[in-house]
């Protein structure tokens, strides 16, 4: 095919229709009718008595089939590093997010209270994880659930780094970049792993296996404006707190607790065994990564029309200019 | 005395420049957003520990691909409003880009050509083509970082692939073409970007036509 300078003229000009398409495109924000979950911290006891907490095992068994299934032969090391994460040994870990524990309970004391707070992805309104991952395997829809394809993640973890909560985690010597690994050891990890909500489950009209398995009661999963408006009236009824209304620009998943977040925060921290679980897991507030540099982000989407303006701007001064000599 | 003749206006120059410079920001930024520069031991060279903090990295991507946007924009509609369209693709370029790629190794002579050669506006084309596709790519990806707004995920798995793979050949592009300036039949045309001006010589044996 032989490209005309009108034709690639049309072209040009198309692509740069379609540049500020985005704008003025209808977008789909969250909706009030998408999902949301409420935990009521005054209502979970972390299943005392019990080894495992019920939500706990509920999700290791609902969720088993989607659990990774290593070949030991792909455990490789992410050439140049001398190092692999393997979680497959360590499957009997609950108190921490693995491949294999997308919900763990922590318990603290404050106050002279046992605090019990079952925890997994917040399921945000505006995901870092998701909206920074390179190749968008990482997916939120408008329903509410943040999951992963793990037919095509090839296990970078940038998702964990931008997680406020390192909710993914990565298992080796699985996914897509075993098809490569052993000729190109240059690429790829392994495969993230997190909660995605029982997502199948939700389209089925039912219930996630972690909420229905809780004895309790303490978690519920509704509409978001019905969840919200729950959240608020507890708050409200029991002088309490809320936490994930507004952390890390908002999520899906709304704890509700009598006790202060901070408190609370400050005891996680404080009892906290980095070699024993890992990274913590805290209670903070943490700031949208996204939001934080929204101002860059719009300077990047003007971008086009600054061009613009410049090139209609000059090329009107050397007419002028032309004109006058 | 060698004699000399203009080439590239300062406008050409000036807007040259800002792309390449922007464009190399956007390579190491863009490619820090692969978690590369850790595990690559980037993070160790003295000045560079801050290249695996996304944070940084991403704010230094947006910063660069304003600049790169606005300035292929500016190019784009410049030599529009001016009528210059002496770099777009002609019928034949293709078959006289093969020619021509073979004589740059010795293989054949050049062939009688104009302001730019076959070559020069096939390559051109290829760059172009890749700069507007990342344009569109990274701007769809920015306008979904804007806040809690939810795009259809097959939609954005797409426009994330495209993104990366293209920021890929562009990288080898921009190899390929400053790999090309070094050979030595080529290394005349470097002043023509810097001061404008071109060999009267050099420009009468390789632009006869111009």
């Amino acid at each position: 095919m032989t490209i005309s300078r009108r034709t690639f003229l049309k072209g040009a000009g198309a692509a740069g229709l379609v540049t500020l398409a985005p704008a003025v495109r209808s977008e789909a924000r969250i909706g009030p009718d998408s999902f949301a979950t409420l935990i009521d911290l005054s209502k979970c006891d972390g299943c005392d008595g019990r080894d495992t907490p019920l939500c706990v095992s509920a999700c290791r068994t609902g969720k088993k089939d989607i659990f990774p299934q290593v070949d030991k032969d792909q455990l490789r090391d992410y050439w140049p590093q001398k190092k692999y994460e393997d979680w497959s040994d360590k499957k009997h870990l609950i108190d921490r997010f693995t491949p294999y524990n997308w919900i763990f309970v922590q318990q603290v004391e404050v106050e002279g209270e046992k605090i019990s707070i079952p925890r997994r992805c917040m399921h945000c309104d505006n995901p870092p994880c998701v909206k920074l991952c390179p190749f968008g395997v990482k997916h939120k829809t408008a329903e509410g659930p943040v999951y992963i394809d793990h037919s095509l993640c090839f296990g970078g973890a940038k998702c964990r780094t931008v997680c406020p909560w390192q909710v993914p985690q990565r298992q080796a010597g699985v996914g897509i970049y075993t098809l490569w690994q052993k000729y190109l050891p240059v690429a790829g990890g392994g495969v993230m792993y997190k909660c995605d909500l029982c997502r199948d489950l939700l389209a089925e009209g039912k219930t996630p296996h972690c909420m229905v398995s809780c004895p309790k009661k303490a978690m519920t999963i509704g509409r978001r404006e019905e969840i919200f408006k729950k959240a608020e009236g507890l708050k409200e009824a029991q002088q309490g707190y809320l936490y994930g209304m507004d952390e890390n620009g908002g999520t899906s998943t709304i704890y509700f607790s009598p006790i202060s977040f901070d408190k609370i925060n400050i005891a996680l921290t404080a009892s906290h065994d980095q070699k024993k679980t890992g990274r913590p897991v805290p209670l903070h507030t943490p700031e949208n990564l996204l939001e934080k540099q929204s101002l860059w982000t719009q300077l990047s989407l003007i971008a086009p029309i600054i061009g613009v303006v410049a090139a209609v701007g000059l090329t009107r001064s050397e007419t002028v200019k032309k004109e006058k000599t | 005395m060698m004699t000399t003749r203009i080439r590239h206006s300062l406008t050409v120059r000036i807007t040259h420049w800002i792309i390449a410079l922007s464009g190399i920001l956007l390579l190491f930024s863009g490619f820090g957003q692969l978690p590369l520069y850790k595990r690559y031991y980037v993070i160790k060279i003295p000045g560079l520990a801050w290249s695996s903090n996304y944070e940084i990295t991403l704010v230094i991507h947006y910063l660069a691909a304003a600049i790169f946007t606005a300035a292929v924009c500016f190019h784009l509609v410049y030599h529009y409003r001016r009528r210059e369209f002496g770099i777009l693709p002609k019928r034949g370029d293709i078959g006289d880009s093969i020619k021509g790629f073979k004589a740059m190794f010795g293989l054949g002579d050049e062939l009688h050509h104009e302001k730019f050669q076959a070559k020069q506006r096939i390559i051109y084309t290829i760059i172009g083509v890749t700069s507007l596709l990342l344009i569109v790519t990274g701007l769809i990806k920015s306008y979904k970082n804007l806040g809690a707004i939810v795009l259809d995920p097959m939609l954005l798995q797409w426009m994330a692939f495209i993104h990366t793979i293209t920021g890929g050949i562009f990288m080898m592009l921009f190899l390929a073409h400053v790999a090309a300036l070094l050979l030595k039949n080529h290394r005349p045309m470097i002043p023509s970007m810097i001061t404008g001006k071109i060999d009267r010589e050099y420009a009468e044996k390789h632009h006869p036509g111009w």
